[in-house]
């Protein structure tokens, strides 16, 4: 059943027709053998046409093909069916495709009713054919006695509102901030950090281009904050939400920035700031101040207070009084969206403490902070980490990726992160490639599982790699690399390794840096999650609905997803699942005007007595209401529904004492009928039964 | 007479999986499309796949609901057995001419019977079976085929007459040529898709002669429902394989064949048949021969290790070459790399090779869009703009643009469709008034000049 | 048009696609007759109750490769069923021996 319901311009007639004698046409999918494999399809089809009612029974190869829906569409003009029943994969799959089937016939798409004999049969009771058939004849009898009930209905429509909201300011928010805007519609760009770019404005240059990576990426936002349609606010999350598809309302919360345009002085602020915290920008390798610009050319240029350590000392607003404010509290405010893009990113891996020696050695670091110690390190000469020069550096592949239960420590909500993320690959090599430019001398060891350089210009990284001498060695998960302070001393580390290049020898490498390639894990968005229902997937990614039909759609329709926060990509791949989601965003909005299911709650007025049992009982605040009404001069209360609100739940239909609401498309008496039609001796079953 | 042409907002070539898409997110968006194939049916190579990974849905129910939404949406015009001959610019639009070519088939008269396909007296080999059996020089390409409508290949037809014969609605047409048609388009997506490693291309792999040596491809269309067999067996005497082996990388990262890039989809594939295969012959060994295994996408690790738990045996390993015993059961040489090197010859019943992708189509003349090293389309700003080409207004979606699956060209097809989108507003000259006109099936004819 | 006309146009459409197809056409033709005896030889193989695909190239002398070819042909278009197993094979038959 679908999840979000609207509000129609006008309330959803429920016309009740008179009653024509019932013609089914009953179709059975073979579903290219997922079905026809277990089910006897056609015995199947043999009983149901001999069922009352039934004109036509038939089988296809795949019922979705065109051929099928053409034949489907045939017999309803040729054997003026009223009613069409179809067993096949889940409705989830496909009932959307049939009931553009059924209208093009001319009938009513409401007139249809799908059967799963796939997920609910053929799937789960595949080692019983003859079951399977049975059960299917059971399921599909039901289908035709709810078939028998069904109503014509009108999908729900509402006003579109052409506004788009773009949750995280990274290249993926940016990219489909740009898009969206481009296509004619309103944007709001929100970033929960004071600054836009998000991780990709602290890489360097970037693969497969080597181009530099804010130059880049500072082009995009020039763009983006250009755009007449779009509005961004930094420092600004999602408090809270309402509505569905085509009018979201969404509270913000901004927090101050606490500093106000280009500032005069503000370097001297900066510098009066008696506060030093690890600096998030280098990934904690530096400090900054309390006060603070994230990285010298930073959008937007305006310096932000870090409402988190500041001491509220007073020190910088004393060198700039004019423009630097310390309160940090602004008001929550609403805007109303008909689409949301959730682009709120990744964070790298954090190794535990003590894996691979991080956190116990300095001279264990993470990729991403080796990419910013490469940054800051002088050309000339001799690379230095912690007092030492780097002679040898050992990058170990899959830290915080591809784990396996039982060998690696579970996360806190213990699981295993059992993914690949996918750019630590090139990445490394990528950064390989820097160090061996720029450090000639130094000696590299690369232990790996797989090498994953999978994309296009990726292998050249791998290519390259070998042929300038880096060392490759193969360790297998359960033999993972071991971390420990050289014996000898001579380096300060040693890293042990079981390399099954050569029959699973252990080697030592000393080392002077380690670095580990650390994984991606999706932001800390719980709260997010929370507020707009959203569903994260085993990897606690964001979750699509359907890889392949609806890639960057989520169940939530109207919400759709951008970049990393749906799971490890890269750059490119971020911005063309930005772009794709951007499309989808278009597609909802640009008419104006979005279609809903209209499987809500409907009240029978002449069944209601206005008791109010249903409003007690309803869990969506506003679904179901009660209001007066004059009927024979006499004010009584009478419930309403709201189907922009409802969710189609039914539990109003359970609670009501008279039996007066029913959810459209699936109403009591139509349970009731597939209950009995379940149940029910079926002549020619008997057979298949016995 | 003033030439009579369809105006459009974007011109998608291309109908495989990535065509299609891009066609529905711009007409779902409002605008006005021609989808122009060169094969008698959209579909591209997907619709002759087997189950896809990484759900293992059967490929018919992804993609016939898409090629018949394509077919039926009021803002797209589909011209199959199509090709693009010239274009020229037209300050601010491409003027496309195109030539239809003769199908033999009054396809408003055809059913799709197959009639005439059974009456036909010569056998070919089909092509949507990779060559395992047989179709008639005039059939209906496929059983999903969208349009469901026969053609007659008159390069290998007898002129016999039969198929004439046999039609019920007298659909044959020998008078039919080739017709000319011209699009006016503001923007266009190619989305011209990819081939695999052709199956002769090593010497060392039998150049093709080994008939028990075949390629991912044919293994699809052994795994099919609708397959040649029926069953997966071999095609050098219809047994049923007892042992199956996979060769990774037989075409990419190869630089003796001049590809040194890594397909991206052949790990994934290698490893969904052989789970399948392990359905469908439950006593059978598998084993995959990898230098490096690549399941990289959302989900794909973890379906890696499931094929690992259900037994398929992974062997770090070069395949050196692959012979044939007398009763033609291939002999592989491997040299297994995690032995450091040590070499073993093993005998298998059937082996398939994980072939790449190989660029289809060369879009400089036609197109003036420039390729890249690897012969895909070149992206213009390759991080920011995926889909984007040096050529104004021109955009690329799918394995037009280098290797990638199913899922990525889908969402490549979604991006070329937001920048195409983008690119119409921000052009939107008179042209904008073709956006929700729509031209009636009347019309549409007239366009035939 | 009238019927006339339209016969008219479809012969000399048909002599047109002869002379400009002469050579496929040709060509066609000789894989056609090299098709039809190869079918002589491979159902008079197959005659006689259901057979795996190594059984019909020993008793046809032709290379199973190309037998499995044709009798998959076949199979599609009804002139052959598979009829059951023998170990690691299929058994077929001609569909005229199996619907007797
Ligand atoms: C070490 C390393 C090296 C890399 N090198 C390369 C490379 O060379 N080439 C390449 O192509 N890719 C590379 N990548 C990948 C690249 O960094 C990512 O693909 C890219 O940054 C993802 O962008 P994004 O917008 O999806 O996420 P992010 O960059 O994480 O942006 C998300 C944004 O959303 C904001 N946000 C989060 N939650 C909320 C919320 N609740 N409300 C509002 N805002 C929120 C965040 O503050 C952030 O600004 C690398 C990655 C790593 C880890
Ligand atoms: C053995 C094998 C197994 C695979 N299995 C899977 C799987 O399980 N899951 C998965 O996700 N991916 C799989 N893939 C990958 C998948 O096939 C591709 O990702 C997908 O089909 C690409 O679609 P496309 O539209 O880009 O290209 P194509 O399918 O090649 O479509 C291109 C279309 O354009 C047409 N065309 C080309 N040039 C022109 C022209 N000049 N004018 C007009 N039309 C033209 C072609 O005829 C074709 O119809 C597999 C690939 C192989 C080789």
């Amino acid at each position: 059943m679908p999840e979000k319901k609207p509000k129609p311009e006008t309330p959803a007639t429920f016309a009740r027709l008179p009653k024509e004698a019932p013609r089914l046409g009953v179709y059975i999918c073979y579903c290219g053998g997922n079905i026809s494999d277990v089910v006897d399809c056609e015995r199947v089809a043999k009983v149901l046409g001999e069922q009352p009612d039934v004109i036509v029974a038939r089988t296809n190869m795949s019922m979705c093909s065109d051929a099928g829906q053409a034949m489907i569409e045939e017999d309803i003009r040729e054997h003026k069916l009223n009613r069409v029943v179809i067993g096949a994969c889940s409705p989830f799959l496909h009932e959307q495709t049939f009931r553009g089937t059924v209208s093009r016939a001319g009938l009513n798409p409401y007139y249809y009713h799908h059967v799963g004999i796939r997920e609910q049969d053929s799937w789960v009771t595949h080692d019983d054919p003859e079951g399977a058939t049975a059960k299917a004849i059971r399921l599909m009898n039901a289908g035709l006695a709810k078939a028998r009930h069904l109503e014509p209905l009108e999908p729900i429509r509402l006003e579109a509102k052409k506004h788009a909201l773009v949750i995280g300011g990274g290249v993926a928010g940016l990219r489909a901030a740009l898009d969206i805007a481009e296509r004619g519609l309103k944007v709001t760009l929100i970033e929960k950090t004071p600054f836009l770019g998000g991780h990709m404005a602290q890489l360097e240059s970037v693969f497969p281009t080597d181009e530099e990576a804010r130059p880049a990426l500072h082009e995009l936002i020039e763009k983006v904050v250009h755009h007449p349609k779009v509005t961004i606010y930094t420092s600004t999350v999602i408090v809270a939400t309402k509505g569905c598809v085509g009018d979201f309302q969404v509270q913000l919360r901004p927090v101050a920035r606490g500093v106000r345009g280009v500032a005069p002085g503000i370097q001297a602020a900066i510098e009066a700031c008696p506060v030093e915290v690890p600096d998030e920008f280098n990934y904690g390798l530096t400090r900054r101040k309390a006060i603070y610009f994230r990285y010298p050319g930073c959008h937007p240029p305006t310096a932000a207070i870090d409402w988190e350590h500041c001491t509220l000392c007073g020190e910088c607003a004393k060198v700039n009084p004019k423009d630097i404010r310390l309160e940090r509290e602004m008001t929550t405010f609403q805007i109303t969206v008909g689409a949301i893009v959730i682009a709120t990113g990744f964070q790298p891996y954090e190794p535990r403490p003590g894996e691979y020696g991080y956190g116990e050695y300095p001279e264990v670091v993470t990729l991403p902070q080796f990419i910013r110690i490469m940054a800051m390190a002088e050309d000339a000469g001799e690379l230095m980490w912690n007092g030492h020069p780097v002679r040898q550096v050992a990058m170990i592949h899959c830290v915080g990726s591809r784990q396996v239960p039982g060998v690696h420590e579970p996360q806190p909500d213990g699981k295993v992160n059992d993914y690949c993320s996918r750019v630590c690959c090139t990445a490394t090599l990528q950064a390989t490639a820097d160090l061996r430019r720029r450090f000639p001398q130094i000696r590299i060891f690369d232990l790996y599982e797989d090498i994953r350089t999978y994309g296009r210009g990726h292998e050249e990284y791998y290519r390259q790699a070998s042929l300038s001498g880096v060392r490759f060695l193969r360790f297998h998960t359960e033999q993972g690399p071991v971390v420990i302070a050289d014996p000898t001393g001579e380096h300060p580390l040693v890293v042990k390794v079981n390399d099954y290049l050569t029959w699973g020898e252990e080697l030592e490498v000393p080392a002077d840096l380690v670095v580990l390639a650390v994984g991606m894990m999706p932001g800390p968005i719980e709260d997010l999650i929370d507020v707009l229902k959203l569903s994260p997937g085993n990897d606690r990614f964001l979750l699509e609905v359907h890889p392949k039909l609806r890639p960057v759609e989520t169940a939530v329709t109207g919400i759709v997803l951008a970049g990393t926060a749906q799971s490890p990509m890269n750059i490119q791949e971020s911005c063309a699942a930005a772009e794709a989601a951007a499309s989808k965003v278009a597609g909802l909005l640009s008419q104006g005007l979005v279609e809903l299911e209209p499987f809500v709650a409907h009240v029978d007025l002449g069944r209601c007595t206005g008791t109010g049992a249903c409003v007690d009982a309803c869990q969506y605040e506003g679904a179901i209401q009660l209001e007066t009404r004059v009927i024979d001069g006499k004010e009584v209360q009478r419930a309403v529904i709201s189907p922009a609100i409802c969710v189609g739940c039914g539990v109003c239909v359970s609670a009501c004492p008279n039996r007066a609401i029913d959810v459209q498309g699936w109403t009591l008496a139509q349970y009731e009928a597939m209950v009995a039609a379940i149940a029910a001796e079926i002549p020619a079953l008997v057979e298949v039964e016995a | 007479m003033a030439e009579e042409r369809l105006r459009v907002d974007a011109l998608v070539v291309g109908g495989g999986i990535a065509g299609m898409q891009a066609s529905l997110d711009l007409a779902d968006q409002g605008y006005h499309v021609a989808l122009v194939e060169r094969e008698p049916s959209i579909g591209g190579k997907m619709i002759a796949l087997s189950k896809v990974f990484p759900t293992l849905d059967c490929c018919s129910c992804i993609t016939t609901p898409k090629m018949s939404a394509v077919a039926h949406h009021e803002n797209i015009h589909l011209f199959t057995y199509t090709e693009v001959k010239t274009i020229e610019p037209n300050g601010g639009s491409y003027l496309v001419h195109c030539v239809e070519k003769p199908r033999y088939v009054d396809t408003g008269l055809c059913t799709g019977c197959r009639q005439c396909e059974y009456a036909c007296p010569i056998d070919l080999p089909d092509p949507f079976q990779m060559g395992l059996s047989a179709h008639r020089a005039i059939r209906v390409p496929f059983s999903t085929a969208v349009p469901q409508k026969a053609v007659l290949d008159i390069d290998h037809c007898l002129l016999c007459g039969k198929c004439e014969k046999a039609c019920p609605v007298d659909a044959i047409d020998f008078t039919q040529g080739p017709q000319d048609l011209v699009i006016e388009a503001r923007a266009i997506v190619l989305a011209t898709g990819y081939e695999t490693t052709p199956r002769d291309a090593k010497a060392e792999y039998g150049a093709g002669k080994l008939s028990n040596v075949i390629d991912g491809l044919m293994m699809e269309r052994l795994l099919a429902p609708t397959g040649p067999y029926l069953h997966v067996l071999r095609p050098s005497d219809g047994k049923e394989p007892d042992s199956i082996a996979y060769v990774q990388c037989a075409g990419s990262r190869d630089e003796t064949l001049g590809v040194s890039y890594c397909s991206r989809v052949c790990c994934m594939y290698a490893i969904k048949q052989a789970m399948l295969l392990s359905g469908a012959l439950p006593m059978a060994d598998i084993t995959i021969y990898y230098m490096d295994i690549r399941t990289f996408g959302k989900g794909y690790e973890q379906f890696y290790q499931n094929a690992r738990a259900m037994g398929i045996e992974f062997v770090k390993a070069k395949v050196g070459r692959i012979t044939e015993d007398e009763y033609r059961n291939p002999i592989v040489r491997v040299e297994i790399m995690e032995e450091a090197s040590r070499v073993e010859e093993r005998k298998h019943d059937l082996v398939v090779l994980s072939v790449g992708m190989l660029p289809a189509y060369d879009p400089r003349p036609l197109y003036g869009v420039p390729i890249a090293e690897d012969g895909f389309v070149e992206a213009a700003c390759p991080n920011i703009a995926p889909p984007m080409t040096a050529q104004p207004g021109v955009f690329a979606a799918g394995t037009a643009t280098g290797p990638m699956d199913i899922v990525d060209s889908i969402v490549m097809a979604g991006a070329a469709a937001a920048e195409a989108a983008a690119y119409l507003e921000r052009h939107d000259g008179e042209a904008k008034t073709y956006a929700g006109r729509s031209i009636s099936m009347g019309e549409k004819e007239a366009i035939h000049a | 048009m009238n019927a006339k006309e339209k016969a008219r146009e479809r012969t000399t459409a048909l002599k047109r696609l002869r002379e400009e197809h002469a050579e496929t056409v040709a060509r066609t033709q000789a894989l056609l007759k090299e098709q039809q005896a190869f079918r002589k030889k491979l159902r008079a193989a197959m005659k006689g109750g259901p057979k795996t695909i190594p059984q019909i190239a020993a008793a046809s002398g032709l290379p199973s490769d190309k037998v499995l070819w044709h009798v998959m042909a076949m199979k599609k278009y009804d002139m052959v069923r598979e009829v059951g197993r023998d170990a690691d094979y299929y058994q077929y038959q001609l569909a005229e021996e199996v619907a007797e």
